[in-house]
């Protein structure tokens, strides 16, 4: 069932601010809102007792994708479909567009934005790995200001962030690597579209001659919420390529993954299964199979 | 006459295509009346309980005007169904299934009437909830319908030869057991329905989305206690159903119905798909046992089948469904003896009724499979498995029936998809990679979660992580009803003095491209276009009683139909033209491209349209009714013997997969479908057929499965129940090898539901054959291949885990 909510359109970042400022319980940013109807139609407790919800497409900053001072900014109502297009993005971040791809159906991608996919903050969200390990920044404003905030330290617990009830996210800000990068992004779906993810992984790899110089892997959907494995990457670095080495990295994430979730219903498969296929994928991408 | 087809056997657009594909198709929720109100249902959340107390009293408080209607409002029966009258149109004495409804409120406002039903207060006392059918028979299973002795709905034996005495002479005994799941239809519009009360006492007018609307009338006329006359159901464009818009949609219109005469007001009943899931029936899960004795020389002489079929809540069309399964259990093979008992009972599951296969998808998921491991004990191929044991003309069946007067073509079919798919070299070729010994998860046990973390072992070499995989089934299929009833069918033609026609026949256009087959029909009778052929609006009111659109009968009986219709206009005006050109009695016509002239000669030539003008002026009557029966057929309950079916059609189904072995993911790259339909009337209709069945056959074998937790569904909506998307097959290939038959309209015969009872088996065994393990149980997902179990989460909550 529709709740009934007061709606508003602002045209410009002061007047969002605005709005936020007179504006107390029960606010929520409508982007896409391909999470807020369908909350609606179940009737989740999250979306049926929003009171006040912001449309903020009308807001020209909010729409842009842009490059500046060794960074790329996507704004807070860009699409999926936008992310995928933009030669900017296509450039830069490759797995981000990857991700982006698998999400859906193109009439979902043509709505959702890449914002609302990690403020919902799902546990199966698709964009969250890539822009963890493109170490994303999130620009934030309230009526107060704004501030900028780390991806990893926004994102809390599932479908909980660091958002306050005044404060709306504006822009994800990526810095442009500088070094050269091997990397991919892997989602397991039941299905080959329309799919939720079970599993998502996305790894970054600068390597010298034979040896990791720099390594940064996250996950999605196996953890509570996407999360980066800082300490595994610390450990691999100056190591060389080998499948022995790859076999170590997944077995440590493996460890890692059930000392964060513990046993669940579904860890008999997927324990097993993220561990196998990270071990495919840095193998696909990095070389070294040495059998 | 083969070769002097207009119009049969080429691709023909169906007439509905451009309507639906723009949007601008009526479905029953498009069309709303003056002053029309909307039904809401009233449900218990529990699964099986007695109903002590409905108490109204807050409801009424709240909103002393709103319009209650349950069961005490309905004056004829209370409760309904095609065999057992088991299932009440409203409960009034138990909650049987969670689907169950006890009252509907009706207003203007479904939002509002939402909220409203909260306040009623129904009291109930819970009962213990039977969800495992293994259960249901044992004499302490608490009873689902007291009035029933027992929860068996029906148990069919089939008893030939001597088995006992087959495994005796058999050099080996195959065993196995097997299982398939609840399955939704998923059909794409969900139930709506509309009942408008007449004016002047002339009864009641219900539009919806019906697939039956014969079956749908006598419901309706029985719960209002009327003539059938009094109820007119006329159909509406009809999104999907798959057999599944049957008994709900009864129910449904008859609840609208009683509403709508109690008001004096139309009231239209709109599910959403929640609701629909919730409510509508499903495909019966199967626990099927098999037993195969077998000569070293792949002969098989004695087959013992053991079948339990969840019914769930209500008996629906449990004794009909499970009659497919008692005859065409044993495959498409001749074996000297057979002893099958086939056992449908009652739980407080979802109940199960027809679904597209009715009842053969199953066992031939177990028969076909247990052929190949049967061929892999010989050393043989699965093809000479088949071959050897296969009908050939002449065969008899498991219930005695020898196959006659039809083109018994099995091994034509088979023959022909060996050979387009190269079957036997890409199988062995296949077979010979598939040692596979690292990451064995269904070894591991997870008592201990350290065993979860894979050894150096245990990661697969890149190069070995994706296996191809081919695999193959057959199968036979009665046509029609058979045995299960009374089975005719009419069409009703009126040409127009200006040689256009109107059709209209008593089967219902379901989204099988039924009303396109019958134009074309008519159009290669009369020799005009397709295009000059006004299909009617289905409606009760204006045509006889062909029976149910069901059993890939319309093609057959109902074309069989207008084929008659179409031959008497044509005789008629064959008649007039001897009398008009002065023609000897045996002087022959040919009616081709709008144009009627003497065979043989340029001399004698009418256009259609003039000759119709003309007949019209001479009193000729162009309008008829054309009438199709089927030949007699009998059937022994006790010995399950007898000639099922007055004919067959045959199938073999080829998959091929790939699949990842480090995630169990079953990828579909090609699926091969020959079938025999006999005469095929549109061809892009035949090919629209096969990939649809072909896509649900794969939806069974590898994603669809409904499941529930302490009986209630999980997935009620398609986040949760997956259905295969046109990313998730790669290539269908149609093939035809057209039997000749006497039957039907130029020997045309059945394709819907072989299109899709082969799909699961072939997939399942392509599977075995890329990876060189078998599986048992339907669907195939991803933890099935690795785990060789099902896992699901513990609550019903939505979203990831």
């Amino acid at each position: 069932m529709i709740p009934q909510y007061k709606y508003y359109r602002p045209k410009t970042l002061n007047e969002l601010k605005n709005i936020l400022g007179q504006l107390k319980d029960n606010i929520h940013i409508l982007a896409g809102g391909t999470d807020i109807v369908p909350g609606f139609i179940q009737e989740s407790k999250r979306f049926t007792s929003i009171q006040d919800l912001i449309d903020i497409n009308s807001i020209p900053e909010l729409k842009t994708i842009k490059e500046f001072d060794g960074k790329v900014s996507i704004g807070a109502a860009v699409t999926f479909s936008e992310v995928i297009k933009n030669e900017i993005i296509r450039k830069y971040f490759p797995l981000l567009v990857k991700a982006a791809q698998t999400v859906g159906s193109v009439q979902i991608r043509n709505r959702a934005t890449i914002v609302g996919n990690f403020v919902n903050n799902a546990p199966c969200a698709d964009s969250v790995p890539p822009l963890l390990v493109y170490d994303a920044s999130i620009k934030i404003i309230s009526p107060a200001g704004e501030h900028i905030t780390p991806l990893s330290k926004f994102l809390l617990n599932p479908y909980e962030t660091q958002l306050n009830k005044n404060e709306c996210v504006t822009e994800i800000l990526l810095p442009i690597p500088t070094n050269n990068y091997i990397g991919d992004f892997y989602k397991l779906g039941r299905r080959s579209a329309v799919s939720i993810s079970r599993i998502s992984l996305a790894f970054l790899l600068h390597k010298e001659e034979n040896i990791i110089k720099e390594f940064r892997i996250a996950s999605g959907a196996i953890t509570p919420i996407g999360k980066r494995f800082y300490e595994i990457e610390k450990a691999f670095e100056g190591k060389e390529i080998s499948s022995e080495t790859f076999m170590e990295i997944a077995s440590a994430v493996g460890e890692e993954v059930l000392k964060t979730t513990g046993l669940r219903w579904s860890t008999a498969y997927k324990l097993p299964v993220v561990q196998q296929m990270l071990y495919q994928l840095l193998e696909r991408n990095a070389g070294g199979s040495s059998r | 006459m083969e070769n002097s087809f207009n119009i049969i056997g080429k691709p023909v657009i169906r007439q509905d295509a451009l309507e639906k594909v723009t949007g601008k198709a009526k479905f029953a929720d498009d069309i709303n009346e003056p002053g029309q109100l909307y039904g809401v249902m009233v449900r218990v959340p529990t699964v099986h309980a007695i109903i002590d107390e409905i108490d109204y009293s807050d409801l009424l408080q709240a909103k002393p005007d709103v319009i209650i209607v349950d069961s005490n409002d309905i004056i004829g029966t209370k409760k309904v169904g095609p065999i057992r009258q088991d299932q009440p149109i409203f409960s009034f004495d138990k909650i049987v299934t969670p689907g169950d409804v006890v009252a509907m409120l009706v207003g203007e406002s479904e939002d509002e009437l939402k909220s409203l039903a909260k306040k009623i207060k129904i009291k109930f006392t819970e009962l213990p909830a039977l969800t495992d059918p293994t259960k249901s028979l044992e004499s302490n299973a608490p009873k689902i319908h007291p009035q029933y002795e027992n929860n068996l709905i029906v148990h069919y034996p089939l008893r030939k030869g001597d088995v006992e005495k087959g495994f005796r002479e058999s050099d080996f005994i195959h065993e196995e057991s097997y299982t398939t799941q609840f399955v939704e239809h998923a059909y794409i519009e969900p139930e709506a329905v509309i009942a408008i009360p007449l004016e002047g006492n002339k009864g009641i007018k219900i539009l919806g989305s019906i697939q039956n609307p014969f079956t749908c009338r006598k419901v309706v006329a029985s719960v209002l206690n009327w003539p059938l006359t009094k109820v007119r159901i006329v159909q509406a464009e009809l999104g999907g159903s798959f057999g599944g818009k049957d008994d709900t949609m009864n129910i449904l219109s008859a609840r609208a119905a009683v509403a709508a005469l109690k008001i004096g007001k139309p009231v239209k009943i709109r599910y959403t798909r929640e609701e629909s899931i919730l409510e509508s029936y499903k495909r019966h899960p199967y626990i099927l046992k098999y037993k195969v004795g077998c000569k070293k020389n792949g002969k098989i002489v004695a087959m013992k089948i053991d079948i339990l079929a969840d019914g769930g809540a209500y008996s629906s069309m449990s004794p009909f469904v499970t009659w497919r399964s008692v005859v065409q259990a044993a495959g498409p093979y001749e074996i000297e003896n057979v002893w099958t008992d086939v056992r449908a009972v009652y739980t407080n599951n979802p109940y199960t009724g027809a679904m597209r296969g009715f009842g053969s998808p199953q066992p031939i998921f177990a028969q076909e499979s247990i052929m190949d491991e049967i061929a892999a004990k010989l050393n043989l191929t699965p093809d000479e498995i088949r071959k050897i044991n296969g009908f050939k003309p002449g065969s008899y069946t498991a219930s005695g029936q020898k196959l006659e007067n039809h083109d018994v073509n099995l091994l034509e079919v088979l023959d022909t998809a060996v050979k387009e798919t190269n079957f036997t070299s890409k199988w062995k070729e296949n077979k010979s990679k598939t040692n596979f010994n690292g990451y064995q998860l269904d070894k591991i046990s997870e008592t201990n979660a350290e065993q979860l973390i894979l050894k150096k072992k245990d990661y697969i070499n890149p190069n070995e992580q994706l296996r191809k995989g081919i695999g193959l089934a057959i199968s036979y299929r009665g046509c029609s009803l058979g045995a299960e009833g009374i089975d005719a069918a009419a069409a009703y033609l009126s040409v127009q003095n200006d040689g256009s026609a109107y059709l209209l026949s008593g089967l219902a256009e379901n989204g099988q491209g039924m009303k396109t087959t019958y134009t074309i029909i008519t159009a290669e009778v009369l020799g005009i276009s397709p295009n000059d052929v006004y299909y009617l609006e289905t409606d009760t009111g204006l045509i006889p009683d062909s029976g149910p659109t069901v059993a890939s009968r319309s093609t057959l009986m109902g074309g069989g139909a207008v084929k008659a219709a179409s031959d008497i206009i044509r005789n008629r005006l064959e008649e007039f033209l001897r009398t008009e050109w002065k023609l000897k009695p045996q002087a022959q016509f040919l009616f081709k491209d709008g144009m009627v002239s003497l065979k043989g000669t340029d001399q004698l030539k009418i256009s259609f349209k003039d000759l119709c003008l003309s007949a019209y002026k001479n009193g000729i009557c162009l309008a008829a009714v054309g009438w199709y029966k089927s030949p007699e057929v009998n059937w022994d309950e006790h010995t399950g013997q007898g000639s099922a079916y007055f004919t067959y059609v045959y199938g073999c189904q080829v998959a091929e997969v790939t699949v990842e072995m480090g995630t169990g993911k079953v990828y579909v790259d090609k699926i091969t479908a020959v079938h025999n339909p006999g005469k095929v009337i549109n061809l892009l209709g035949a090919e629209g057929q096969v990939y649809g069945g072909v896509t649900q056959g794969a939806g069974y074998a590898l994603w669809e499965q409904l499941t529930s937790a302490e009986g209630k569904i999980r997935e009620l909506n398609f986040d949760q129940y997956l259905i295969p998307t046109a990313k998730d097959i790669k290539e269908i290939k149609p093939i035809f090898v057209e039997g000749k038959d006497i039957h039907g309209p130029w020997g045309a015969k059945s394709l819907g539901e072989p299109t899709l009872e082969l799909t699961s088996a072939a997939i399942a065994n392509a599977i075995k054959n890329a990876i060189g393990k078998r599986f048992y149980n339907l669907p195939i997902n991803l933890e099935e291949v690795l785990l060789r179990r099902k896992l699901f989460p513990k609550d019903l909550k939505r979203g990831s885990s």
